[in-house]
């Protein structure tokens, strides 16, 4: 099969034309079918954690986490209604992180760090075959997941199908894991041995054009998570044994004309059986040129901590934690995604910074001493061939 | 539309359309379709159009052939005029239907007068020929947009196997029942069996040529492509074939490859960047499809 999108000026501006009219409209032309070319994409992304401020550490290094992520994919049609992939990523983390947060000499709270000789890999391994109809398509997915302390088994089904001319299409996925934790002992004690945990999860979600510039979408999602929820690499973390976890999420793209850009506007709400819930606002501006496309974005959260959250836990209760990605805070993030397509090949580069601080939030709470602040860089290379 | 048709399909399981059921709603589509853009049919809208040129008054236009004359209009910016949906007035001029093939060239002039897509009048939803005598003709357009429309149709019927072929311009859905794609022949200008087979799967091929329709003037053979700029015919190339997502828009880039020049022709068919072939008047083949067919090396 050839590929048959082309970037030509004259072709694009037809294409814009014809989108006014049924025949040509997303669902309608562009029947659920099969990838008509294989892709083979690699993409590299570096995740670096701000030295935490020495002021807030008691004992131990400032530097914290760096991780390196690498993936590679394929993708390939197979006959007329069938798509495999195989997805492989490596994931390698060093640094340092808090292990407990305790009072220094004058009663303030103040972080004691892990060390800064962690190193860990992971390597996942994902295979997925889809099957395509003409009004919808399935996918089910296995995926191992590897690690010194960690593996990982995961499988899901996944289904997407059009109704209402083609112009709403419902999704629903159902996934689940089964984790084991055999923490390794470090420059810090570790008291589990052997531990394991499982996930079940659910999605339910629909999108409906609602005119031939805007489409908007809402889901549900559900999961389940029953067994070692605690982080073995802290202190003083004792956490429930069962996780109930519900997301509402809601998304509109508007695309303007005039502009030839999109408005992208994405919400999540988020709510916990810990009684964390959250919210996640997104705005970003698609700003699309002859062959490139340039997305900046403004990303807002807010979370209220854990029932069992305290800035210094609090070990004769039954639940606690002083985990700050379990305290109240807000943050920010600044991004900017930019892509370019060169006949069969797709170059993508993606940055972001992340802030955060207690004061940001919507809820009440005590401020965490060790909430995270990082950069995140990406770069993906794509290859699309017959 | 003045041409004949073929539709393959493999109506889809669990549902009770039979081949029968789909047919009759594709002809029906069709058929609303070339009663309002035909310009053989005297009460079609394009007809009506035509017939109220220079009287003063506009012709309302539906959204569809609103969206069609925009697309004319691209059309015509991007070929720098080649492509002008005005200028099938000068075949009464050079009259290709005709069985003698007859030239009266006495009228060009006359004739050029009443060619120009920049004269048209158009409103949001209105057209008006300012001219008496000016004539719109949608059929570069109209037959490739059928195509797509019956491919959009039965996809909402659940269609994930099927071939419409519209006077040499094909659209597809899916690959053969077999699961292998579609092979479609395009035709020769010579004539006999047809040039290979281009595998199509959810993809149209548009073919647009100077060789089926000709007249012989002054010992030349001419093609039935007509400059609107000059009045004459176009001496651009025999035939080109396009594939593309859908068949207007492979039908689009044959259509104003073939009012160019050959060598205008190979440098716009290359920018459009879709598969393509080329027949030049010397009978050779040229473009990417023409080193798959193996008619060329690459």
């Amino acid at each position: 099969m050839r590929p048959l999108h082309s970037n030509n000026p004259f072709l694009r501006s037809l294409t814009r034309t014809l989108a006014t009219l049924p025949a040509y409209q997303a669902g309608a032309a562009l029947a659920d079918a099969p990838p008509a070319f294989t892709e083979v994409g690699v993409r590299y992304s570096h995740y670096s954690e701000d030295d935490i401020d020495a002021s807030s550490v008691i004992f131990g290094a400032t530097n914290r986490y760096d991780i390196d992520i690498t993936q590679l994919w394929i993708e390939a049609p197979v006959g007329a209604s069938w798509s495999v992939a195989l997805d492989v990523q490596n994931d390698y983390q060093t640094g340092a992180s808090p292990w407990f947060v305790g009072t220094d000499q004058n009663g303030q709270p103040g972080v004691i760090m892990s060390g800064a000789s962690i190193q860990d890999n992971r390597v996942e391994v994902g295979v997925a075959t889809r099957y395509f109809w003409a009004d919808g398509n399935a996918g089910f997915n296995v995926s191992h997941s590897d690690e010194d302390d960690y593996e990982a088994l995961s499988m899901g089904f996944d289904a997407s199908w059009n109704t209402a001319g083609n112009t709403r299409t419902w999704t629903t996925s159902v996934s689940s894991s089964r984790d084991q934790v055999n923490p390794t002992q470090g420059v810090i004690p570790v008291f589990v041995t052997n531990e394991e945990l499982d996930t079940q999860s659910g999605y339910f979600g629909v999108s409906q054009i609602l005119s031939r510039t805007a489409i908007v979408r809402v889901g549900l999602n559900y999961t389940y998570s029953d067994g070692y929820l605690s982080d073995p690499y802290k202190l003083n973390d004792q956490r429930p044994q069962s996780h109930e976890r519900v997301a509402l999420s809601a998304g509109y793209r508007h695309f303007v004309i005039d502009a030839n850009a999109s408005v992208q506007l994405d919400y999540r709400y988020y709510a916990d059986s810990w009684g964390v819930d959250s919210h996640t606002v997104e705005l970003g501006w698609a700003q699309h040129f002859e062959r490139t496309t340039l997305t900046p974005y403004f990303r807002y959260y807010s979370q209220r901590e854990a029932d069992f959250y305290q800035v210094t836990a609090d070990v004769s209760e039954t639940y606690f934690a002083d985990d700050y990605r379990l305290s109240s805070y807000g943050a920010i993030t600044l991004g900017a995604r930019w892509a370019i397509n060169l006949g069969d090949w797709t170059f993508e580069l993606e940055g972001e910074r992340y802030w955060s601080d207690s004061n940001w939030g919507l809820y009440d709470g005590d401020p965490a001493p060790a909430l995270v602040e990082f950069w995140r860089g990406t770069m993906a290379i794509i290859w699309r061939f017959d | 539309m003045g041409g004949p048709a073929t539709l393959v399909i493999k109506p889809p399981a669990g549902n009770s359309a039979t081949a029968a059921t789909l047919l009759n709603e594709v002809q029906s589509r069709l058929a609303d379709l070339e009663c309002r853009y035909s310009r053989y049919l005297p009460d079609s809208l394009v007809s009506t159009i035509n017939r109220r040129a220079g009287s003063g008054e506009f012709t309302r236009l539906d959204p569809e052939s609103a969206t069609l004359l925009e697309v004319a209009d691209q059309l015509w910016h991007s070929s720098g005029g080649l492509f002008d949906i005005t200028s099938g007035v000068l075949r009464k001029a050079w009259r290709f239907d005709a069985a003698d093939g007859a030239v009266d060239l006495s009228q060009l002039d006359a004739l050029q007068e009443k060619v120009g897509w920049e004269k048209v009048e158009r409103t949001r939803d209105g057209i008006y020929l300012p001219l008496k005598g000016m004539e719109i003709d949608l059929g570069g357009l109209a037959k490739e947009y059928a195509a797509d429309c019956a491919m959009s149709l039965l996809r909402g019927r659940g269609v994930t196997s099927g071939l419409i072929e519209l006077a040499g311009d094909v659209a597809t859905i899916g690959c053969q029942p077999s699961g292998m794609p579609w092979r479609v022949g395009i035709r020769a200008p010579q004539g006999g069996d047809p040039l290979g087979g281009i595998a199509l799967s959810n993809a149209a091929a548009a073919t647009s040529g100077n060789y089926a329709r000709t007249l012989r003037y002054e010992g030349r053979t001419y093609g039935h492509l007509l400059n609107p700029q000059t009045g004459w015919p176009v001496e651009g190339p025999t035939g080109v074939t396009v594939i593309g997502e859908n068949c207007l828009s492979a039908g689009a880039v044959t259509t104003i490859a073939c009012l160019h020049s050959p060598e205008a022709a190979m440098a716009w068919l290359s920018e459009a960047g879709l598969p393509w072939l080329m027949i030049d008047r010397d009978a050779k083949y040229t473009g990417p499809l023409a080193v798959e067919l193996g008619l060329m090396t690459a």
